[in-house]
């Protein structure tokens, strides 16, 4: 197995008004590739913050980010967009859609960024929107979409360029039971076709199907174990 | 891809971009009225002193053309002068004065142009010819009206009064022989032109060999400058003005309105300035989460700056179309305003219509638009997105 | 004639130590003092024609430059001699340019002027008043210009106001639709809005109020030294306080209403979730 993600050491400490609070605290963290990677824990404990140290969107305070080999810690803004863009993919717990645009539209939204022909874009949203089970809703709205269907477009949009790493914060975490159920599935169906998946969550369930787990608390680590998958 | 997500923004609020294409609108007309105004006076003034092709004027020392009463004496003599100087091609001279004119019970005073028939500059016929002979003159349709006279008629003209004696002076019967169009004139204003000779004697002693001015055309337009050193190096006793020198007095006696062109112009710019910097910060500020995951997800802060940058550009292009018409409107009303000047030659606009203006308003506020734009699209396209994210996920 | 003669006549300055006896004295204006570095004594010669013979006379006063909205614009200087000198420089003989004529009474220049006209042959009387009326239509001009310059400002003032009062009410449509949740009525807060824009367009107003003072104060220091005349060219009055305050009102309620009125026409469900917006989006990009 080899490493895609090893972070070292990773601090973020963040001012709210005098005071200094240390949201992650010397985590250091390794995830193989095509691992499936579920991080928990009570609010406020640093998850998210560690999901963004990840992935770029965030600079840590100390320690270090490998993905793929790249040093993302180091990275410029625009080299650290261009890694995003074409090696990260990120679901996020509120969508985040654009609503001007149609399904097909959102998930074009990043293979246009990556200088894809319109043709072959539009091929490969069709194709992803197919995969995420959404082929009959290729020119709604986010508007005229379900919360489960408009995560699903979210899913298809992080997936366009092809990256190596999916990050997702609260996946299921605006959806009722029923539906995240179906968006749990879904996670493990594109795992299972090679993408390494971390994700942030207090859903028990979407905790149980991931094959390991790391528990946080107040910042740092206080549990790693392996689960098998369901 | 990036002019859906434009238009897709601009029509999300549709009364706030429709309001404030029309205040950049307003702006727009009034920064080409503005820019009209600057050059348009000075153009239509060239244009009428180059209407007839004489490009130097020769007034009284120390005055402009008719702006006093003063004459140039012995104006046989300079008129010989002058066309005994190399590179001069038509020598007009002018005298200006007042005749009064009877009909019946009733006297209308017009303004008369003495004036040689044969290389005059002062008029257009409109309809009959040019005076042959001493006792013809030529008027103007208003002057018509007012004396209720038509081509061939016979009229009674008096050069002035003589308040002892009352009794007018200088009467002629003179026969009307021409409609004109006069070039200088103001509008509704009443004009006669008749033979220089006839108003000089008719006017007497005071006139007697004089004129109110002398109007020269060069044989070329490159012989301007060395006629005009001659004239002034021949003749020392009166003022030779070229057109440039003409065009920079009325830039002196019309500079409040230049001044004030640049004024209102830049104060349109700013108000549509301050119009688009709003409406996009305020944009910027309700998508901030869209905007921050487009960062998320790859799309670069270039790109995101762009995408603002061409909202604003195209509320101000839009408007600055829509403000074209309207601009156009309000110069014809504004420039019917200001043609009442009392005295102002009726040919003269101030607002003057260039297609160059057209392109000068629409790139300044092409300009103003990108500027509008860059404050409030880069600080939204450079905001932290983990920490952005996390407001909005609160609020 | 003033202005014939004034043309026709030529200044010189000689040595102000060569003895004349009793020559008679001029004034002159205060840029012609400046220009030609003459003080009150000195003596020059007044003359008809450049370097023609002439008549020598002394500076006996200088004219400070009317506040005459007329005389701004043109470039001569001016001078105040006796009639007859001047009569007899410029040849003009026994003639003058205009009476002015004083009378004790009001009624007294009704029958005055009457009777001059009963017996006026090549001229006539008119009340000054009159003649102020018509030479003041270039200033008449000036002023329609400048109102319907300022009618242009006020509609574009007007847009702008309403622009601004539709993006601050959108800004907080949550705030204002959470307060319909809670019960308060959209009276309330129309009233509220309405009187957010009057507190804007009074504080705005003020604010202008005092630029424009500083503009006027820029504008009367720059044309005076441009045209050098004591003339005020930009005053601002309690007349025109007034208005500009109450217009600013009357826009800033108008504005404040409408945007008011849009925003509690909607739901505020819709106003808190975005759904009127996505609808609305929705709609116009299909």
């Amino acid at each position: 197995m080899t490493l895609l993600v090893v972070a070292r050491d990773l601090s973020r400490n963040y001012h709210m008004g005098d005071e200094l609070v240390h949201a992650v605290r010397g985590v250091s963290l390794d995830v193989d590739d095509g691992d499936y990677l579920a991080v928990v824990g009570p609010s406020g404990c640093g998850k998210s913050t560690l999901l963004n140290l990840l992935g770029g969107i965030d600079r840590p305070s100390g320690g270090s980010v490998e993905i793929g080999g790249d040093r993302v810690d180091r990275m410029r803004d625009a080299d650290a967009t261009r890694f995003r863009l074409l090696r990260v993919g990120f679901v996020f717990q509120r969508f985040y859609l654009m609503p001007a645009l149609t399904a097909l539209e959102n998930v074009e939204l990043p293979l246009a960024e990556a200088k894809v022909t319109r043709r072959d874009r539009v091929a490969r949203a069709r194709e992803l929107l197919a995969y995420v089970g959404l082929a009959a809703r290729l020119d709604h709205r986010p508007a005229q979409l379900s919360g489960g269907e408009q995560q699903r477009v979210a899913i298809a949009r992080a997936l366009a360029n092809r990256p190596r790493l999916l990050l997702a914060d609260e996946p299921t975490g605006e959806l009722d039971a029923h539906t995240g159920a179906e968006m749990i599935a879904l996670l493990g169906r594109v795992n299972a076709d090679g993408t390494t998946i971390v994700v942030v969550t207090h859903d028990e369930d979407l905790a149980r199907a991931a094959k390991r787990v790391v528990h946080m608390r107040d910042g740092l680590v206080v549990d790693d174990r392996r689960q098998d998958a369901p | 891809m990036l002019l859906r997500l434009v238009w897709s923004s601009l029509v999300r609020h549709r009364a706030r971009t429709v309001l404030a294409v029309l205040g950049v609108a307003v702006s727009a007309a009034m920064l080409l009225d503005m820019v009209m105004l600057s050059s348009g006076m000075r153009a239509s003034f060239k244009n009428l002193l180059l209407s007839r092709g004489f490009q130097i004027r020769l007034a009284p020392k120390g005055t402009l053309p008719f702006d006093t009463d003063a004459t140039i004496g012995d104006a046989t003599a300079v008129s010989s002068t002058l066309r005994a100087i190399s590179g001069v091609a038509t020598v007009s001279p002018v005298l200006g004065g007042q005749l009064y004119v009877t009909r019946g019970d009733r006297t209308t005073t017009t303004i008369a142009l003495g004036i040689d028939p044969s290389v005059q500059g002062d008029y257009e016929i409109v309809a009959g010819r040019s005076p042959r002979s001493a006792n013809e003159l030529v008027a103007s349709d208003d002057f018509l009206r007012a004396t209720g006279t038509k081509l061939g008629d016979t009229l009674s003209a008096a050069a002035g009064f003589d308040p002892q004696l009352r009794a007018v002076t200088g009467r002629r019967a003179l026969v009307l022989v021409g409609r004109a169009h006069f070039i200088y004139m103001a509008a509704a204003q009443n004009a006669v032109a008749l033979p220089l000779q006839t108003l000089q004697q008719m006017r007497g002693e005071p006139a007697r060999d004089r004129v109110s001015l002398f109007m020269v055309r060069a044989a070329s337009n490159d012989r301007v400058d060395r006629v005009l050193a001659e004239i002034e190096r021949a003749l020392p006793r009166v003022t030779a003005i070229s057109t440039e020198t003409a065009m920079r007095q009325v830039d002196e006696r019309l500079s409040y309105f230049r001044q004030l062109a640049v004024i209102l112009g830049a104060v349109s710019l700013g108000v549509g300035f301050l119009l688009v910097t709003t409406l996009v910060t305020v944009s910027v500020n309700e998508r901030l989460g869209e905007i921050i995951v487009m960062r998320a997800i790859g799309v670069a802060r270039g790109r995101v700056v762009l995408q603002v940058l061409l909202e604003s550009t195209a509320i101000m292009l839009v408007g600055a179309v829509a403000g074209l018409g309207l601009g156009l409107a309000t110069a014809r009303y504004l420039n019917s305003i200001l043609a009442s000047f009392p005295g102002l030659p009726a040919a003269i606009d101030f607002f003057l219509f260039e297609p160059r203006d057209a392109w000068t308003a629409l790139g300044l506020l092409a300009v103003v638009g990108v500027l509008a734009g860059i404050y409030p699209s880069w600080r939204g396209a450079s905001l932290p997105i983990a920490v952005t994210l996390r407001e909005e996920a609160v609020a | 004639m003033t202005a014939a003669l004034i043309a026709l006549l030529f200044v010189q300055a000689i040595d102000s130590t060569s003895p004349r006896p009793g020559p008679r004295t001029i004034a002159i204006d205060d840029r012609l003092a400046a220009d030609a570095g003459l003080k009150i004594g000195d003596r020059v010669v007044v003359a008809s024609s450049p370097g023609g013979l002439g008549d020598t006379v002394v500076v006996g006063a200088i004219m400070h430059g009317r506040a005459d909205p007329s005389e701004v614009a043109r470039s001569e200087y001016r001078a105040r001699m006796h009639l007859d000198q001047l009569q007899s420089l410029a040849g003009y003989g026994d003639r003058v340019d205009r009476f002015a004529i004083g009378t004790r009474s009001e009624p007294g220049a009704d029958s005055a002027l009457r009777a001059i006209n009963s017996v006026a042959f090549g001229f006539r009387a008119h009340r000054s008043r009159d003649i102020a009326v018509e030479t003041s239509r270039t200033f008449l001009v000036v002023s329609r210009f400048h109102r319907a310059i300022g009618v242009i400002t006020i509609v574009a003032s007007a847009i702008f106001l309403l622009c601004i009062m539709l993006l601050k009410v959108d800004e907080r449509r949550r705030d204002i639709a959470a307060l319909r949740l809670l019960g308060i009525s959209n009276r309330s807060i129309i009233r509220g809005v309405m009187v957010e824009s009057a507190l804007v367009a009074v504080l705005g107003s003020a604010m202008g109020v005092a630029l424009g003072w500083i503009a006027s104060l820029i504008i009367n220091w720059h044309y005076r030294g441009v045209y050098r005349t004591p003339l005020a060219f930009a005053v601002v009055t309690p007349g025109i306080v007034e208005l500009a305050v109450a217009l600013s009102l009357v826009l800033g309620l108008g504005a404040g209403l409408l945007a008011g009125r849009r925003l509690v026409g909607q739901p505020p469900l819709d106003l808190l979730t975005g759904r009127s917006e996505s609808r609305r989006s929705s709609r116009a990009a299909a």
